[in-house]
């Protein structure tokens, strides 16, 4: 035991750089996997609503507008999404990806949501799914 | 003169509800009383209505610190039951991330035992060098917190050989630092003075009071389920069982300080023999019949998950134990006869979390102090009759 | 003319304005300074650099709801932030800053008032201890009776210590003792250990880590204050900066040969060593954890205490040889 084994790591610091980052005002970067939020890119998306039935949160929402046409709404409520990426994963198609935005919140949850009306995509699946 | 201070639900030593009863007698704790069940999430009913793979983010969620632990319990749990054998890689990560997030866990706690004890610059220094170990988690997994890397049959990410140089020239800045911090929580007086002797808990107690994880490694035994009953690939892996005999929270430190070594060690042997493949197979939507236990080491002791599948694509049951709820006792037998001003320290010493261990919800009369444990059910009709056409209660008595 | 040079020692400098304001500097270097040694940022975007961080502070706790706990007593409960505000600012205007010769003392120094200043810096203490008792929550006793118990650790060592370079310089008034050390500064060396010990001691007096038992959060809330919230909690944190700022004067004074210079150098003087003195109670705060109550009485008495009498054996000694 010695006294004041701590002081000089601290006087050596004293002068240094702060760690922090000073946040508003600076950012830092995120990295290239980042998983923020997912969107559609719907000329992909072929409904086979793999996305919704795996999504945890249950924020994926999928409706028919138009049967005959094959148009079709997606939602994404931002609100409930969990940030998880199953959805990415899920999709035989690429046509769900994750952005990197990390600043998100909002004063008001149904600003979170986004929405996508489009036609039905003919596009054969590239690769297997993950997972099922 | 003996007088009852109740330590939660609302304190700040405890970042999550419990109550701590302390029967005291001026500095010193008489008696000791844990009651749980603030903070119940219906996790495991919930369970039983999602998919098995909607289910591994929900059983991430049982608790932030050692998410990447449960999902990996349930995960292997189902993998058994759905009779899938992961990839060699696959299981190399998961291993790796199991590793990185014991890193950051002991890290943290070293931290909290720091701000606990009033020691606010290890606290500091600490939490600062756990960014690195963030840092190379948020590079691997893309979040922070919630890895999200395990899916039923391996990983959903793989390695490049950038990012594995990047973790070993980090982990090389980590093990420096924490040689020192072995050294500064090893030397520094007055933070020593609080921690050796404190929280004592003998071998025998610490077996009988089925205490797990470094609460039981410090009192001298070497139990550890990555060593009894490997799991992923810990049976390839060289590393010690780090053990302490001095039973107090010193040697609690201790243990976690020289686990962190190990962790570097196992790390590095996993990114040098990471061998090629895939990272996951294709698993099946539904489970046979079967039910399974599955156990894990997580940084805060024995995790145990049993999973029971019906043949759908839904679980019939799944009961989670988190660590923190087989210390509650052994932490009990710590508190007695001890000084208020260990409480935080004692606790934080089991490294509690307490949201994860909340299982179970027993009503307390408020007047008579009487506990029973009744069905839903019965709970719902008897807050009708209790509450109907009544004005709400103002002034209530707090129920010491 | 008398009465305006009263009324400006009194309002203006040193003391209450002077008083605020420097208080309220000085906690913000001690925030800094914390802040820097464990490579953080500190207080940075009120004022320039954070400057007004704690009168904003202030100015917000001011503006907050003001409760008193219905089984309190009331009045004793309401009326010791200002009577112990009021004790500390006292203590202030007898440090010798102003107005200061030897020649022409000024009317409030007088033979002794080194014994009054200490007195008066223990009252804050039981200040402290009858804020906690009579909000009559569990915390606040318990965190009363610490209070007390450190009391009896601390208050002899930081008598002992401080009176020592008293005895050398064969004077109780605090101005004497500094013309005292800055006619023969080699003198003051002698008095190293006795700055040591009144330095630990004084890091007690205002609860700070490693001794901030009294309040400290993760084991008994908060403490003392723990019922205290608006303007009664503004003003407590008010009077322990400016306490902070009184002790550390109070150790310049007696060991660093006082401020000399008149007004302008005079003050110069006053804040460079106050912050000399607080630097060293920074650092001390940032390199320990907290002790229990129990280690810190048995520290001031295995150690400090001990300690304080070798220096007076060895200002007695010194004493003898130059006489």
């Amino acid at each position: 035991m010695k006294i004041g084994v701590f002081i000089p790591e601290l006087l050596r610091h004293l002068f240094k750089k702060p760690a922090t980052v000073d946040y508003p005002l600076q950012k830092l970067e995120v990295p290239r996997d980042f998983r923020g939020s997912p969107y559609l890119r719907p000329e992909l998306c072929i409904v086979c609503r793999a996305c919704e039935r795996d999504c945890p949160a249950e924020a994926i929402e999928i409706t028919a507008t138009n049967e005959a046409e094959k148009r079709f709404r997606m939602v994404i409520h931002n609100d409930r999404c969990i940030h998880c990426a199953q959805c990415v994963d899920s999709c035989p198609t690429e046509a769900m990806l994750m952005d990197t935005r990390f600043e998100i919140s909002d004063y008001d949850r149904h600003n979170l949501k986004m929405e996508w009306e489009y036609v039905r995509a003919v596009v054969k699946p590239k690769a297997e799914p993950k997972t099922s | 003169m003996r007088f009852q201070i109740p330590i939660g639900p609302q304190h700040p030593a405890l970042k999550e509800p419990i109550s701590l009863r302390m029967t005291v007698e001026g500095e010193i704790i008489r008696d000791a009383d844990i009651r749980l069940g603030y903070n119940h999430r219906g996790l495991e009913k919930l369970a039983e209505q999602k998919t098995w793979i909607q289910n591994i983010y929900l059983t991430e969620r049982i608790c932030g610190i050692c998410s990447h632990s449960h999902t990996t319990c349930y995960v292997q749990g189902v993998e058994k039951l759905m009779e899938l054998e992961p990839p060699k890689r696959g299981l190399y990560i998961r291993t790796l991330v199991a590793e990185l997030e014991r890193i950051h866990s002991h890290l943290l706690w070293l931290g909290v035992a720091g701000h606990e004890a009033g020691f606010d610059s290890f606290f500091m220094y600490t939490w600062r060098d756990r960014e690195i170990v963030m840092d190379i988690l948020e590079i691997i997994c893309g979040n922070r917190v919630h890895y999200g890397i395990n899916t039923i049959g391996g990983v959903r990410r793989d390695l490049d050989e950038q990012q594995v140089k990047h973790i070993l020239d980090s982990l090389a800045i980590l093990r420096q630092r924490s040689e020192y911090y072995q050294h500064l929580g090893t030397n520094e007086p007055s933070f020593v003075a609080r921690l050796a002797g404190v929280g004592y808990l003998s071998r025998e107690d610490a077996i009988a009071l089925c205490a797990v994880g470094p609460t039981l490694r410090a009192s001298g035994v070497p139990m550890d389920v990555r060593k009894d009953d490997p799991y992923a690939v810990y049976d390839e892996v060289p590393f010690e069982v780090c053990t302490a005999d001095t039973c107090d929270v010193l040697g609690r430190t201790v243990v976690r300080i020289k686990e962190l070594f190990q962790c570097y060690n196992i790390i590095e042997y996993l990114l040098k023999n990471l061998p090629s493949g895939p990272v996951a197979v294709r698993a099946p939507r539904r489970a046979k019949p079967n039910e399974v236990v599955s156990r894990y080491e997580a940084p805060r002791g024995e995790n145990i998950h049993y999973i029971k599948s019906n043949g759908t694509d839904k679980p019939e049951r799944l009961k989670v134990r988190a660590p923190t709820l087989g210390n509650y006792a052994a932490t009990i037998k710590m508190l007695k006869n001890g000084f208020i001003a260990d409480v935080p320290l004692i606790f934080a010493a089991i490294d509690p979390c307490i949201c994860c261990a909340e299982r179970a919800v027993s009503l307390v009369d408020a007047r008579s102090g009487q506990e029973k444990i009744i069905s839903m059910n019965s709970l719902k009709t008897l807050s009708l009759k209790v509450s109907a056409g009544k004005a709400r209660k103002r002034e209530a008595e707090w129920p010491l | 003319m008398a009465t305006v040079k009263t009324l400006i020692y009194l309002v203006i400098y040193p003391g209450l304005l002077f008083l605020f304001l420097y208080s309220t500097f000085v906690e913000w270097y001690d925030r800094k300074l914390y802040a820097r040694l464990q490579n953080r940022m500190g207080p940075t975007h009120t004022g320039r650099f954070g400057l007004l961080q704690p009168i904003a502070d202030f100015i917000k706790l001011m503006a907050k709801e003001d409760i008193v706990p219905d089984r309190a007593d009331r009045k004793m409960f309401s009326v010791l932030p200002a009577v112990g505000l009021a004790i500390v600012f006292t203590a202030m205007l007898l440090l010798p800053v102003w107005n200061y010769s030897l020649d022409q003392p000024s009317a409030i120094s007088f033979n002794g008032d080194l014994i009054v200043v200490l007195y008066l810096l223990s009252l804050p203490t039981f200040i402290f201890f009858l804020a906690g008792w009579s909000s009559t929550n569990l915390f606040s006793t318990i965190g009363g009776a610490r209070v007390l118990t450190m009391l009896f650790g601390y208050e002899v060592p930081l008598f002992l210590s401080v009176l020592s370079p008293a005895v050398l310089a064969d004077s109780w008034r605090l101005a004497e003792i500094a013309a005292f050390y800055r006619q023969k500064p080699a003198l003051a060396l002698v008095n190293l250990l006795g700055f040591i010990v009144a330095l630990i001691c004084v890091q007690a007096k205002l609860e700070r880590t490693p001794f901030d038992i009294p309040h400290a959060e993760t084991e008994i809330v908060g403490g003392t204050f723990t019922e205290y919230s608006g303007k009664k909690l503004a003003l407590f944190r008010l009077m322990m900066d400016a306490e902070m700022v009184v002790a550390a004067g109070l150790l310049a004074t007696v060991f660093l040969g006082g401020f000399p210079g008149g007004v302008f150098l005079g003050l110069l003087n006053f804040i460079i060593k106050t912050l000399f003195v607080i630097f060293f109670l920074s650092l001390i705060r940032a390199t320990t954890s907290r002790i229990r109550v129990d280690q810190v009485v048995s520290f001031a008495w295995k150690y400090l205490a001990p300690l304080a009498i070798l220096q007076l054996l060895i200002v007695i000694l010194v004493k003898g040889l130059i006489s």
